[in-house]
């Protein structure tokens, strides 16, 4: 009986965990936000009136306090979803939960009663992250990425809400008040509608924050004491570091993925005719079939055909390709500086001897090498903030407090550079010096935790150009690279006012094709890409031809052409 | 026959008590039966309002009411598409391929097994032959382009080494060798775990069998011919008709652990179509009817096998 007694029960227990697991699937993001059991005219969607959600927390907050006095705690607890880029570094906290995201809730969600979620969006396919999210029904309260497109795309798809700005400014005057004074504004719009609230992006004339790397000792031991600023001397010193048997591929290599790959800028003709710029000069979708984009290919297909770059490259990912520098196997590697670069850690580890410098951008046009010094200059904004159409006007208010909050300076500067005498040392200069390779509790997230902060600036503010290289570059290796950094910074500066500094044209409506084909002319690209990298030269010229037409026919033209019309609408920006 | 009706006509009172009191006796198991089938409704059925989706240019975020309806145009469109046939003759191949090779090789393994005389080893090489069950494919993808690579692959470095090949044989970086590496290494992965049920069969063949075999002098080959194998044929007649019901369908996990640029052409399956057009371009039309496409062939075919082992005289499936 006892022994039958317990079988029941255990069966009984089974049962009940099955039924919590069956229930928690079930569940709905509007169930379960608190906020939507509040009043009818809170829970209302966005979307099921012609009001958007925003103007209805316009005419509540009416009569508000301006900024943050004016806040009140929820009466409801409401929740507040915010995306943050998974890049999948290894080496840094859960993205959705750490002392930081636990430092968000404690000092700015339990004082408003908001309850503050971070929603993990892969950092190499965002545009699937939202679009499975957006059938799950459960779209973050706030949609954030870098591309205009993407965020074109995603009005076109209903997922966001418009907003009107003035009461935007009502709940969060600070962060308001910067766009105003950065005439970021005029960006805010699609189709004559308010969608997007823009970060402030400091020097973005210049990427002074990308640099590259290379190996010194190799290029003196062939006879070059700097970086070449020209391709026929680039050739030689690599040329000669293989032959040396410094390095099998001095150019190492890596699979050509995702959007942004095969930035053409420095193989274009200058001065620019505008409808061409506005038509092709686009970095999302590679202009395969332009000319520039022909010069660039042509150039990989040498280094390949040279030995320079691995035979394998197609399929070697850039976490394998970072390795190979660090073990010491490959002459250069780019990325972005922060005062812990753990590439640099582990290459003087692996390489006692091994030095190493910056290439320091230089203002040459190599005329026998085709290509001038120019560069894509960033937008003038950061980030680009939007709101889900399926947020409710408390969680959009909540967005906009959020949003607020983090634009007080010293919310700011703490999740920028973290825990005095932890994270970082206040220098004698007054400016904060970050702790090199911190490990203890609090952490940061990728890169200073910058894919939280993005939400306002894009990159941490100390004082000058001169004191933020000196936070943000690391001071604990054999080698110091802060006066070089400088120096890039200063080249780009030079070569902007030259007039190479590339700003993409932007458009004031969404060009559908680019949605519908932007996926597919990315995977055929890479496939065409290497076909051409690896063919015989003599074969090259027809092969282009022949993928260019292909490549047009899967949806590029559509795309040129629905662009051409933008153009010619008036609907884009002006070539600067 | 009307005969066996008289004899068989108080049966179902008895087997109305039999299935209550069986319910009685056993109703906590029943309840526990109860969420698995909830959920195979709710996951298999209760989604099928969603199929008009085919007829909508549907943005989940604008809800039915908010999305075009487009009537045949995105079936149409998608049946066009030179990228769909593609990725359909692909997958169609591949399938087939698998079939061939995969299917044959869990009854070989069992009926090896089956054979296997010391039950401590027989244990220990199933455990083995089960564990690339339980490896991921992006685990298997990535051991396998460390071992096959050509310049610096393990295997090549190996073969080169043993002065066996000058160069690196392109186990997947050429789409043909692509194709046999990716299929064998299919078959490597689920041929374990695939011998479960058919040795579950044999373990059901009664022992006299062979022991009178055995005493009329048959030899081990001559056994699992006229015993083992009559034996387990109606599981392997179930299993592919089962197996040809998936012959439409395809795995992107596998073949995205063993995508590169070179093998497009043939890692290009229904999987990477639904994926590319579907879900990164968030064309969920798109993706439901070629899913719905994938299946009608399926049900078809298993019907068809079904009626077609059913006239050789097997029991068939349904």
């Amino acid at each position: 009986m006892k022994k039958n007694a317990l079988q029941k029960v255990l069966a009984l227990a089974m049962v009940g965990a099955m039924a919590m697991g069956t229930l928690a699937g079930c569940g709905s993001t509007q169930e379960a936000a608190p906020a939507d059991t509040s009043a009818a005219t809170t829970t209302e969607s966005a979307t099921s009136t012609d009001t958007t959600a925003a103007e209805t927390t316009a005419e509540a907050a009416a009569d508000e306090v301006a900024g943050m006095e004016g806040w009140e705690p929820f009466a409801e607890t409401v929740t507040l979803k915010v995306p943050v880029y998974d890049r999948g570094a290894e080496g840094v906290p859960d993205v959705s939960n750490n002392y930081w995201t636990k430092w968000i809730q404690e000092n700015f969600g339990d004082k408003y009663n908001i309850n503050v979620e971070y929603v993990g969006i892969t950092r190499s396919d965002v545009l699937t992250d939202y679009a499975l999210l957006a059938a799950a029904d459960d779209l973050p309260t706030i949609l954030m990425e870098y591309d205009f497109p993407k965020q074109a795309k995603w009005v076109t798809d209903g997922y966001l809400t418009t907003f009107d700005m003035n009461e935007f400014a009502k709940v969060a005057p600070t962060y308001y008040a910067r766009m105003e004074e950065l005439g970021l504004l005029k960006y805010s719009e699609l189709n004559g509608e308010t969608y997007f609230c823009l970060a402030e992006r400091p020097y973005s004339d210049t990427n002074y924050t990308f640099v590259t790397f290379y190996r010194t000792d190799w290029a003196e031991q062939v006879g070059y004491d700097s970086y070449p600023a020209t391709w026929a001397d680039q050739k030689d010193m690599l040329l000669k570091i293989k032959e040396a048997g410094l390095s099998e591929y001095p150019l190492g290599g890596s699979m050509v993925s995702g959007a942004g790959v095969d930035q053409n800028y420095a193989y274009r003709e200058f001065p620019f005719d505008e409808e061409d710029w506005a038509v092709y000069g686009d970095y999302n979708v590679v202009a395969l079939g332009n000319p520039a984009n022909k010069k660039l290919i042509q150039r990989e297909n040498e280094k390949y055909n040279l030995g320079l770059i691995d035979p394998e490259y197609y399929t070697i990912d850039a976490e394998t390709a970072k390795s190979n520098f660090v073990n010491g196997k490959s002459f250069q590697w780019s990325g972005y500086i922060s005062g812990s670069m753990d590439f640099l850690t582990g290459f003087y580890e692996n390489n006692p001897d091994g030095k190493l410098a910056v290439a320091v951008s230089q203002n040459v046009v190599d005329k026998d090498g085709g290509t001038t010094p120019a560069f894509r200059a960033n937008n003038p904004f950061g980030m680009m903030v939007s709101f889900s159409s399926s947020a409710t006007e408390d969680e959009i208010k909540a967005a906009w407090m959020y949003m607020e909050w983090l634009s007080q300076e010293e919310n700011l500067f703490t999740f920028q550079w973290g825990i005095e005498g932890e994270n970082y040392t206040m220098g004698e200069n007054g400016l904060p010096v970050a702790t090199a390779d911190y490990d203890g509790e609090y952490k940061q997230g990728f890169n200073n935790s910058k894919d939280y902060w993005c939400i306002v600036v894009e990159a941490r503010n100390a004082g000058t150009i001169e004191d933020i290289i000196h936070a943000n570059t690391p001071h604990d290796l054999p080698q110091e690279f802060e006066e070089d950094i400088v120096k890039n910074y200063y080249a780009q500066v030079e070569i902007a006012e030259a007039g190479y500094a590339v700003h993409d044209c932007m458009f004031a409506v969404d060009i559908e094709a680019v949605g519908e084909y932007s996926a597919t002319l990315a995977e055929k690209y890479t496939v065409y890409r290497d076909n051409l990298t690896m063919c015989d030269p003599a074969e090259f010229d027809a092969l282009y031809d022949q993928y260019a037409q292909e490549y047009a026919d899967a949806g590029y033209a559509e795309i040129a052409e629905e662009r051409l019309e933008a153009y010619q609408n008036g609907m884009t920006s002006k070539l600067q | 026959m009307a005969k066996n009706k008289q004899s068989t006509s108080p049966a179902p009172v008895t087997k109305r008590r039999s299935v209550a009191s069986g319910f009685k006796r056993d109703w906590q198991l029943y309840l526990m039966l109860l969420f698995p089938l909830a959920m195979v409704f709710i996951f298999n059925y209760a989604s099928y309002p969603g199929l008009r989706m085919i007829f909508y240019n549907y943005k989940p975020a604008k809800g039915w009411d908010g999305s075009k309806f487009v009537g045949m145009d995105i079936i149409l469109k998608v049946f066009a598409d030179k990228d769909f046939r593609n990725a359909l003759i692909s997958s169609l191949v591949f399938n087939f391929m698998d079939l061939l090779v995969g299917f044959p090789m869990p009854i070989i393994l069992a009926l090896m097994l089956n054979e296997l005389r010391y039950p401590r080893f027989k244990k220990v090489t199933q455990t083995i032959l089960y564990l690339p069950h339980f490896l991921s494919w992006v685990i298997i993808g990535s051991v396998a382009y460390t071992m096959f690579r050509p310049t610096s692959g393990l295997v090549n470095i190996a073969l080169q080494n043993m002065g066996l090949i000058d160069q690196g044989i392109p186990f997947l970086t050429e789409k043909f060798h692509w194709a046999v590496t990716y299929l064998l290494i299919g078959v490597w992965q689920g041929m374990g775990w695939g011998t479960i049920i058919y040795l579950a069969a044999i373990t059901g063949i009664s022992g006299e069998l062979y022991e009178a075999a055995m005493i009329d002098g048959a030899n081990r080959w001559q056994r699992m011919r006229h015993i083992t194998l009559p034996g387990i044929k109606s599981t392997v007649v179930t299993l592919l008709i089962m197996n040809l019901g998936r012959i439409m369908g395809s795995n992107y996990e596998r073949l995205d652990s063993f995508y590169n640029s070179q093998v497009r052409d043939f890692q290009y399956q229904l999987a990477v179509y639904i994926y590319e057009k579907g879900l990164a371009g968030a064309k969920f039309s798109e993706a439901t009817v070629v899913g719905l496409f994938q299946s009608i062939v399926g049900l078809i075919l298993v019907i068809a096998a079904d009626r077609f082992a059913k006239k050789l005289g097997e029991d068939g499936l349904l």
